[in-house]
């Protein structure tokens, strides 16, 4: 045992005297453990923040279109949507027995890039995240009845700096730059959400009916339209000159109008209850939406009524079951992310031969080490130790600083994945796993070495005493 | 004129070696050196000489013939048991670059007590290992600044002086040097050698030194020449 101890200390100082090589070696094993790390790290949280988006939701039904579509798009804001479903379709289903709650959702707009989803208080009380969790409000409040309220997720306000009561413009259409376009709507932030670690985070939330108003006609003010009705907005498609002069003008009274009601909101009891029944008469039924989340009275009925709205006669509907179509999903990035794991595992491998490499190149210059060491009493088996002890130092000190690598990138580029993915990269302490890859890299070595072990073991027998120089 | 007196320290008998059976490389009949000794051997390169210390190390195996070391018969030894009986009996000097480059001074003295549990006892008789190399190494001349400094950034005979002290020490009863003074100055080449002489004569160590240089032959009490010894290379001269 002792030798044993002698062999790993010399094979460290003999490391330490090679120490630019070496350290060379370590990185590249560092660099190669802490991308696989990475790999599966990003594979994992992918996962999990896909999975703890939606929940308690039983079924997702748009117009019919791809399975995994609707849910990007529904849940995600992924993409966009190719159908709407009408009204219609949407209150038959709602007002069924089976059914005991939905929440109607709209998309198709946004505000500086970010999405904005029309929908409905329901949508505050119903919609779920992680185990099962509600949306709560770090600030102000959801909205209420007045059409040009907006309720922003946290990153939206982080990201904006938006404060509770601030003026923002919603633009038709999906775009960061929208910014000169005429068909922009007035509304005021009324309440900031709890951040959640899924796309609600990256969403303003603003009343269904007037989501579907900026779709429907850009250019007509929301109050002319509730006084007008349907059939107007219905006729009104294009935007001719004279619509776009005049939104200008109309563009500005609505600003007004929106500090208007604030004012109105601090006054209290009777009056917020006199415009939210303002607002109810204004906002009226919008003629489609883009999807909308059901919860069931008893889950059991499930697929029963996931059949019964996919053949529902008259419009083409899609209801998909969230967690069944999420597992959809794995099977598609399944392919990829082995890709992935398969090509960090290659980069180990290169890793290793790297090391392997600079073994081997090293034997012969250290030939005359073996010799020495030979005539001071060593074994050929503790050359043979030797050699093993140096590639699993190095495999074990590069695996974990590889290990510390990744946890340190996350740590630091954690931040920037979750504004600009809006991926949440949850920093935890090296688990199960990694110490698993960390000996799985040690054992390859060592495994690996036994190569250059051998041949020095050779060398030492045939050398003898012989200083080579 | 090959038998030695008193003791016996080295005993070979009609000891062949050859990599290749058909091209015999030693044959030496008969060679012993008594314990305490100081025998020189001379001999040009290629004679042999590297071949038979390494039999006498117990590096090589001998394809016939006995080596007695200490009375213990190498030929009838394991691999292992040779390794074992070189650590703890036999010291060794090379013509340079004896030393780890990685170790320091001191380690590089204690290191032939780490695979030798005797010779680490022997050398700890008086304190500790490191105590007993620093001593050794004083003896010899190297002390001071000396100690600390990077192996490489000592002369090659202050290198040659710690090789010494390693070979020394844990008072091994053979030392078997080969052309440790070949690479040193002139001047050096004397007190080196009176130094490694009297280290041997105080410990009682054998000393078996080998050099193709003549004029420090008649130090040692006895010369040998592999010209002589050597019954092949007599054959194929």
């Amino acid at each position: 045992m002792s030798d044993q101890g002698t062999i790993l200390r010399l094979a460290a100082k003999s490391l330490l005297n090679r120490r630019g090589t070496a350290a060379l070696t370590l990185f590249s094993i560092a660099v190669s453990v802490s991308l696989l790390l990475g790999v599966e790290h990003i594979r994992k949280e992918a996962r999990n923040s896909f999975a703890s988006t939606i929940s308690d939701t039983d079924l997702i039904v748009g117009a019919r279109s791809g399975p995994l579509q609707l849910l990007l798009y529904s849940v995600f804001r992924m993409g966009s949507p190719t159908n709407n479903l009408s009204w219609e379709s949407y209150q038959k289903i709602a007002a069924s027995p089976l059914v005991k709650w939905t929440v109607p959702i709209s998309l198709g707009d946004s505000h500086r890039g970010y999405r904005v989803l029309g929908t409905t208080p329901a949508y505050f009380e119903h919609y779920r995240y992680g185990s099962g969790r509600s949306l709560a409000l770090a600030s102000g409040t959801a909205f209420g009845g007045e059409v040009q309220q907006a309720v922003i997720g946290s990153e939206v306000a982080a990201a904006l700096g938006y404060p509770v009561g601030t003026p923002i413009e919603i633009s038709h259409g999906i775009g960061a730059t929208s910014f000169h376009t005429h068909d922009e709507y007035p509304f005021t932030v009324v309440g900031i959400l709890h951040p959640t670690g899924t796309p609600v985070d990256q969403t303003v939330h603003v009343p269904l009916a007037a989501s579907d108003l900026i779709h429907q006609q850009p250019g007509t003010p929301p109050d002319s339209h509730a006084h007008q009705g349907e059939a107007h907005s219905r006729a009104d498609g294009g935007h001719d000159n004279h619509d776009q002069t005049n939104n200008d003008h109309e563009g500005h009274d609505h600003a007004d109008h929106g500090d208007e009601t604030h004012e109105h909101d601090d006054h209290g009891g009777e009056t917020h209850e006199h415009d939210g029944h303002d607002a109810a008469e204004q906002l009226g039924d919008p003629e489609s939406i883009t999807a909308f989340l059901v919860g069931l009275t008893n889950r059991v009925d499930t697929l029963k009524v996931q059949r019964a709205i996919n053949q529902l006669p008259g419009e083409a509907l899609l209801a998909i079951i969230p967690g069944q179509t999420l597992q959809e999903l794995w099977g598609l990035v399944g392919m990829v992310e082995l890709a992935l794991l398969t090509i960090s595992g290659f980069v180990i491998v290169a890793g290793l031969l790297g090391l392997l490499a600079s073994i081997l190149t090293s034997l012969n210059e250290r030939r005359r080490e073996m010799a020495i060491l030979r005539s001071v009493g060593a074994r050929p088996s503790h050359i043979f130790f030797l050699m093993l002890s140096e590639a699993g130092l190095i495999a074990g000190a590069g695996a974990m600083l590889g290990v510390a690598l990744q946890a340190a990138l996350v740590g630091i580029a954690g931040g920037f994945m979750e504004t600009r993915l809006g991926l949440v990269l949850q920093w935890h302490w090296p688990g199960p796993f990694e110490l698993m890859v960390v000996l799985a890299v040690v054992l390859a070595a060592t495994l690996l070495a036994l190569w250059p072990a051998w041949r020095a073991y050779r060398n030492t027998l045939a050398d003898g005493l012989t200083l080579r120089v | 004129m090959n038998e030695p007196a008193g003791d016996v320290a080295v005993a070979l008998k009609e000891l062949r070696f050859a990599w290749d059976p058909g091209h015999p490389l030693l044959h030496v009949e008969n060679l012993g050196i008594g314990a305490g000794e100081q025998v020189f051997l001379g001999g040009a390169s290629g004679s042999g000489k590297s071949t038979l210390l390494a039999l006498i190390g117990g590096v090589l195996q001998a394809d016939s013939g006995s080596i007695r070391i200490l009375g213990q018969d190498l030929a009838a030894m394991r691999q292992a048991a040779r390794d074992r009986f070189r650590a703890e009996h036999v010291g060794f000097i090379f013509q340079q670059f004896n030393l780890l480059p990685y170790l320091s001074v001191l380690e590089n003295v204690s290191l032939a007590c780490r695979f030798s549990g005797r010779r680490a006892q022997r050398a700890a008789t008086s304190g500790s290992v490191t105590d007993a190399a620093r001593h050794l190494l004083d003896t010899l001349g190297v002390r001071g600044k000396l100690l600390t400094r990077p192996v490489n950034a000592l002369s090659i005979g202050q290198q040659q002086r710690v090789a010494a002290a390693r070979a020394l020490i844990g008072h091994p009863e053979l030392l078997v040097a080969d052309e440790p003074t070949s690479a040193l100055d002139h001047d050096v080449r004397g007190d080196f050698l009176d130094l490694l002489q009297g280290e041997c004569r105080r410990a009682g160590t054998t000393l078996l030194f080998v050099s193709h240089d003549r004029s420090l032959a008649d130090n040692f009490d006895r010369q040998l020449d592999m010209r002589t010894l050597n019954e092949v290379a007599v054959e194929h001269v």
